[in-house]
């Protein structure tokens, strides 16, 4: 007789699998922290998603910018948020990353920070952006497309 | 997630298929060579992305790999004699060479020429580092000669084992990168694994226990750099490869070797975990070896006379909860290797990734696909090389290391990250 393990792993079994949704819809904050960034998170917010809302913050004062021009205060924003998306390019200024951070550091929501345009970017660009996302950023990605901000949506349910 | 015509895109490797196509351009890892002694030993029966083949080694010592049955009546040539430059079938004594052609018909006149109508379908083989490797795509575009370091070291430096794992090839790699699982499933093994105890940078591991990861690009695949706090304000890193479609490399601990993977598909619900352990600049020593002969760090125990782990799916992976409930082991396995593959197989042959929660830490795993599924388009749509075919990218180690805290860990360890021979890694 087959041990448990071996039959329940099986192709056979999975068939029983319970279909019911295993989870909930998470929100998804994504913030362009400079010019570069919010080219990017326009090009991104255009793709259409469900679970996904979108915001410029360029200065370090307490708000954000929707791409309609409409503003929301970052903790109002972060309260009802799973996840901050923090974008950035190479070499600008992301005044706003610490007062984001904070925010989702006190409310442990997790951050994940994106650098734009790595692929042409110079060590010296990058070294300056990775210094103000790495305080801020669970995790760094670091893509030689842009593109793949769109399947890393998908793949988080966006 | 992953849509469901995108998983079986990246999961099925058959002939035909995409991702086979590409699987394909590679030199893959076909056997031991010690599954092939001596000249004129018994042939190996060898099933490579859903293709059954039998290997053997002729008279002269070369080495073929070639269709499993036989032209004339379907039989296995894994029963055949392999003498005098060839398999001859047991059923009707018709003979192959290591090319597969046909070249003895004993119920047909010589002169006929019947024999040279006969070929079966027949794969390069060649020995590098212990190692069979095998190129399965199109004869005119066989890149050069895999280049990978553990294979370019002397043998005194290098050992290489595998295990037959009952799992889609896609989900054992992920579980390669998956480096956020290492703080927990693997976490009983650190200080207690003779090839991984001692050193330095399991303090740092141990005593942060929620890392910080950076997912890179490479040229070949990604960077994925799992950072934890060290001394001063500096971060150590902990930096792993992966080299598309399937090669992984652990980033290596104190002065022991260093050490990695490739996933090879054998079917759609079946794959070959092979592991290898080397160092650059020394011999392994008597010690290492026994440890890894005898399962430990990477490696495994076998069914004896097989490449099946001692401990599977049919005993239930021998676990011990006793062991589980004392914390000696995280799942109550034991056993780097088979902690992996025994949670990687009981998701089934292959995973529904339609139906998985991925979350931010998991940026290794969502880009490895998007690597993945943008160069099987390229590939299928346009012919374009894949990343890992070019030796260039092969050339690559991976390393731990302390770094400044503004410092990009592919700037900080640049140098560290490529193969050089006689060049210590780096490791901490």
């Amino acid at each position: 007789m087959q041990s448990e393990s071996a039959r329940m792993s099986s192709a056979a079994e999975a068939r029983f699998r319970v279909q019911a949704p295993n989870s909930t819809p998470r929100a998804i904050t994504v913030i362009a922290l400079d010019a570069a960034a919010e080219i990017a998170v326009r090009r991104l917010a255009d793709v259409g998603w469900r679970h996904a809302t979108f915001f410029t913050a360029k200065s370090p004062d307490d708000a954000l910018s929707d791409l309609g021009g409409g503003h929301c205060g970052v903790e109002e924003e972060i309260d009802r948020t799973d996840l901050v998306v923090l974008i950035a390019g190479p070499g600008g200024h992301a005044h706003a990353a610490p007062i984001i951070g904070a925010a989702c550091n006190g409310r442990r929501v997790m951050t994940t920070g994106f650098v734009v345009s790595a692929a042409s970017a110079s060590d010296r660009d990058l070294s300056k952006t990775l210094a103000q996302l790495r305080p801020w950023s669970l995790m760094v990605v670091i893509a030689g497309s842009d593109e793949y901000l769109d399947d890393m949506m998908t793949a988080l349910r966006a | 997630m992953l849509r469901k015509e995108q998983n079986d895109l990246l999961t099925d490797t058959g002939p035909g298929t995409p991702m086979g196509r590409m699987f394909r351009a590679y030199w893959i890892p076909a056997l031991l060579a010690d599954e092939l002694p001596d000249n004129d030993c018994p042939p190996v029966r060898v099933k490579l992305m859903s293709e059954r083949l039998v290997a053997f080694r002729d008279t002269q010592g070369r080495y073929g790999l070639v269709d499993e049955f036989c032209a004339h009546r379907g039989v296995s040539l894994w029963f055949a004699r392999n003498e005098e430059c060839g398999l001859r079938c047991s059923y009707h004594g018709w003979k192959y060479d290591v090319t597969g052609q046909c070249i003895d018909v004993p119920s047909e006149p010589a002169e006929s020429g019947f024999s040279k109508k006969i070929k079966l379908r027949s794969y390069p083989l060649v020995e590098r580092g212990g190692v069979l490797w095998t190129y399965m795509g199109a004869a005119d575009a066989q890149p050069p000669l895999p280049e990978w370091e553990f294979i370019t070291v002397p043998r005194r430096q290098t050992f290489t084992s595998k295990r037959f794992q009952e799992s889609n090839w896609l989900q054992a790699m992920e579980g390669g990168i998956d480096s956020s699982h290492v703080s927990w499933l693997h976490r009983g093994d650190l200080n207690s694994d003779p090839l991984f105890k001692g050193a330095k940078g399991n303090q740092y591991n141990l005593n942060d226990a929620r890392p910080v990861f950076e997912v890179v690009e490479s040229p070949g695949g990604l960077y994925i750099g799992a950072r934890r706090n060290a001394e001063d304000g500096k971060y150590y890193w902990r930096i792993t490869q992966w080299v598309m479609p399937s090669f992984t490399m652990i980033a290596p601990r104190g002065s022991h070797s260093v050490h990695g993977h490739f996933w090879i598909p054998i079917d759609d619900e079946n794959c070959w975990a092979w592991s290898f352990d080397y160092h650059p600049t020394r011999d392994l020593t008597e010690a290492e070896i026994a440890a890894m002969r005898d399962g430990k760090g990477i490696h495994v125990r076998y069914v004896p006379g097989t490449f099946r782990p001692l401990a599977n799916k049919d005993n239930d992976y021998l676990i011990d909860r006793a062991a589980q409930k004392a914390g000696r082991t995280f799942s109550g396995v034991e056993g780097i290797a088979m902690q992996d593959a025994s949670l990687q197989e009981s998701m089934g042959p292959i995973v529904d990734r339609t139906k998985e929660n991925l979350v931010s830490t998991d940026n290794g795993i969502i880009m490895a696909r998007h690597r993945l599924l943008r160069a099987v388009k390229a590939f299928v749509d346009k012919g374009v090389v894949p990343p890992g075919v070019d030796p260039v990218h092969q050339k690559v180690r991976s390393a731990a290391i302390v770094l400044p805290p503004d410092v990009p860990f592919t700037e900080g360890a640049s140098e560290a990250l490529i193969a050089r021979p006689a060049v210590a890694p780096a490791s901490v």
